[in-house]
């Protein structure tokens, strides 16, 4: 660790980890086929999901009442919903308001959480008690209910749900952060460098932080799965953007009222979170058996 | 054992007023007026002011937090603006069908995932621990109601082996006196009830228990390996114990206690997840009385059911923690336990 200790988390700390983390799953020999290919549908899943949000094959939202209800084939070659918008095509531009609402919801969530586990670590031990309480009464609760009713609250909007579920799931983040840092608290160098009189901020951000990123990523990239699927579970029960938006999950609610007519509209986009969902998750139980060997074959 | 039993329930209690406490303060991220909507939509001018009278609305915060809390605690959960029904009266009649949907979850859910959980660890890196792997990958990952969806298009509206919607067929109803409509069926109507009201809750019921069979399927088949290699067994196999008799008898039976907590947990999930897999198959459950309240924007039932959903879950997991520690020595004489 050279860094200048400027910041709570050099930048070079953290290329320096996610360099090593890339290496160990990519350039490994003993990482296995299955894993490399969740990392490739991960890698292509985001770069669609970027790309779909400005270039698609159609007008996502283009309402042409002529080529309503077109079966997959020709042309279409998902076929076209209630209003002829092409399925493709707004599965496509879904991609990016569900993949990266998601991936922004777990990193937003992550920051919180370690920077309030960091905090109550550095606190008086009643502060840190009471803080870790509060969270163990949050984690006791429904979230996807809670998530729900204070989505209602706010109105739709894909943002309510955004907020909604940060607001949800960083006290089990913070907790689970608290007892990383609390794992690494207790090694020998953190010993030792408190032995050498080094202060407690100080402790935390050059030692501590940096020694417990990999089990942050891990913590991190596992939730990402379960939040794909959450986030389509709100948006289809209608808590989330108003039509026409293309996520997933409102795309689902959309195909649902047209199923015997044309079972398209709904499946694929359902097809798209299963697939993303096993890709993000089998893609973080690679990192973790990156990380974490032991856990392989569990 | 008194000692944990109170510090738990106290514990329980601390939750309750959390969630109490979140949920009022949910209703007050509302946007605009929220006499107006607690009142309704087509609510005149009057009902809209009496309304803000009744909520406490024109005083403080502290007035209108404890005035909520003083009515909770009376079971007043409010009125609902659609149907002009007491909250608690409308949930009580919903509450049968939901609990009845989890029970059924939950067999299934145990039906599929112990064998799984049992081959898989088993035959532990061969083909059949990969085949339950895949199919464990799969049913984590597919969302629930995309399943409900298409189960209920597939084999309800096109093949129509299952029923479409709803708990009973037309004229199939048993007499409603617990609104558990398997019980009513048993105790007063035919068998023909009973096959009708379980035939309804089917595919809702496998829909749901997708992600459940995988979480408590790894959590078997990781917990029969470490039991597999444990000093116990490795000695009743050297004493000549049948395989399937060390397997089934010792590994799988000690491997139970975790099973048991896992699913009182997963209970209060359930009842939540129950939520999404109603509304497909308009259920009348808790879950369809949340859905069509958001769907008419009738916030403060949708608030009052999150409050409820919020109380079971609660309610279950002291339970389940309290059985654990009556039926498990190991967990009761655990050292530090008592926390």
């Amino acid at each position: 660790m050279t860094d200048d200790g400027a910041s709570v988390v050099s930048p070079a700390a953290i290329g320096r980890s996610i360099g090593t983390a890339a290496r160990r799953a990519l350039g490994g020999r003993r990482f296995p086929l299955l894993d490399r290919i969740a990392f490739a549908l991960v890698v292509l899943l985001v770069l669609v999901a970027l790309v779909g949000l400005f270039v698609t094959p159609h007008d996502p939202f283009m309402v042409n009442t002529g080529q309503a209800f077109l079966p997959p084939g020709s042309g279409h070659l998902l076929g076209t919903d209630n209003v002829g918008r092409d399925v493709l095509s707004r599965i496509l531009a879904g991609a990016g308001r569900t993949l990266l609402v998601a991936v922004a919801i777990v990193l937003c969530a992550t920051v919180i959480g370690v920077l309030v586990a960091s905090a109550a670590a550095l606190m008086p031990r009643w502060i840190d008690e009471s803080v870790m309480r509060a969270c163990d009464i949050c984690m006791s609760l429904p979230s996807l209910v809670l998530a729900l009713g204070l989505a209602a609250s706010l109105g739709p909007s894909m943002m309510s749900i955004v907020f909604a579920m940060i607001a949800t799931s960083w006290p089990a983040t913070a907790r689970l952060m608290r007892n990383i840092l609390r794992e690494t608290l207790t090694s020998s160098y953190v010993e030792a460098a408190r032995t050498l009189g080094m202060s407690r901020l100080r402790l935390m951000r050059r030692h501590v932080l940096p020694n417990s990123l990999d089990a942050i990523y891990v913590q991190a990239s596992m939730e990402i799965s379960g939040t794909i699927v959450m986030i389509s579970g709100l948006a289809f029960l209608g808590v989330g953007a108003p039509p026409p938006s293309p996520d997933w999950g409102s795309l689902i609610a959309q195909g649902q009222n047209h199923i015997t007519t044309a079972w398209w509209i709904a499946l694929f986009p359902g097809l798209a979170i299963t697939l993303a969902a096993i890709a993000f998750g089998l893609a973080g139980d690679a990192v973790r058996s990156a990380v974490d060997p032991s856990s392989r074959r569990s | 054992m008194t000692r944990f039993m109170v510090r738990r329930s106290c514990l329980a209690l601390l939750s309750l007023w959390g969630v109490a406490t979140i949920v009022f303060f949910m209703s007050k991220l509302i946007p605009g007026d929220v006499a107006r909507v607690a009142a309704g939509r087509l609510a005149t001018r009057e009902q809209v002011e009496a309304m803000r009278e009744k909520l406490h609305l024109d005083q403080s915060v502290l007035v209108q937090y404890l005035d909520f809390m003083k009515r909770l605690v009376h079971g007043d959960f409010g009125e609902s603006v659609v149907t002009h029904q007491k909250v608690s009266n409308d949930l009580l009649n919903v509450l049968p069908t939901t609990v009845q949907l989890v029970v059924l979850t939950m067999i299934i859910v145990v039906a599929v995932a112990a064998p799984l959980g049992i081959v898989a660890a088993v035959n532990e890196g061969r083909a059949a621990d990969i085949a339950a792997r895949v199919v464990l990958v799969l049913s984590g990952g597919v969302p629930m109601f995309w399943l409900a969806i298409m189960l209920r298009w597939s084999l309800s509206l096109r093949l129509g082996w299952f029923p479409i919607s709803g708990t009973n067929s037309v004229g199939m109803a048993p007499p409603r006196v617990t609104g558990f409509t398997v019980i009513d069926s048993l105790l007063f109507g035919t068998m023909g009830n009973v096959v009708d009201s379980v035939a309804h809750l089917l595919l809702p019921a496998v829909a749901l228990s997708m992600p459940f069979i995988t979480t408590l399927a790894r959590i078997i088949r990781s917990n029969m390996m470490t039991a597999m290699k444990s000093d116990f067994i490795t000695f009743a196999v050297s004493k000549g114990v049948p395989r399937r008799r060390v397997v089934m008898r010792h590994a799988f039976r000690s491997s139970l206690g975790a099973v048991v907590t896992i699913f009182g947990m997963q209970f209060g999930w359930m009842i939540s997840a129950a939520v999404l897999v109603e509304a497909v198959f308009s259920l009348p459950g808790i879950g369809s009385y949340l859905y069509g309240s958001i769907t008419s924007q009738d916030t403060f039932a949708v608030l009052a059911a999150v409050l409820v959903i919020g109380l079971v879950f609660i309610v279950t997991a002291l339970i389940t923690d309290m059985l654990q520690r009556l039926l498990d020595p190991r967990v009761r004489n655990a050292p530090g336990g008592a926390s």
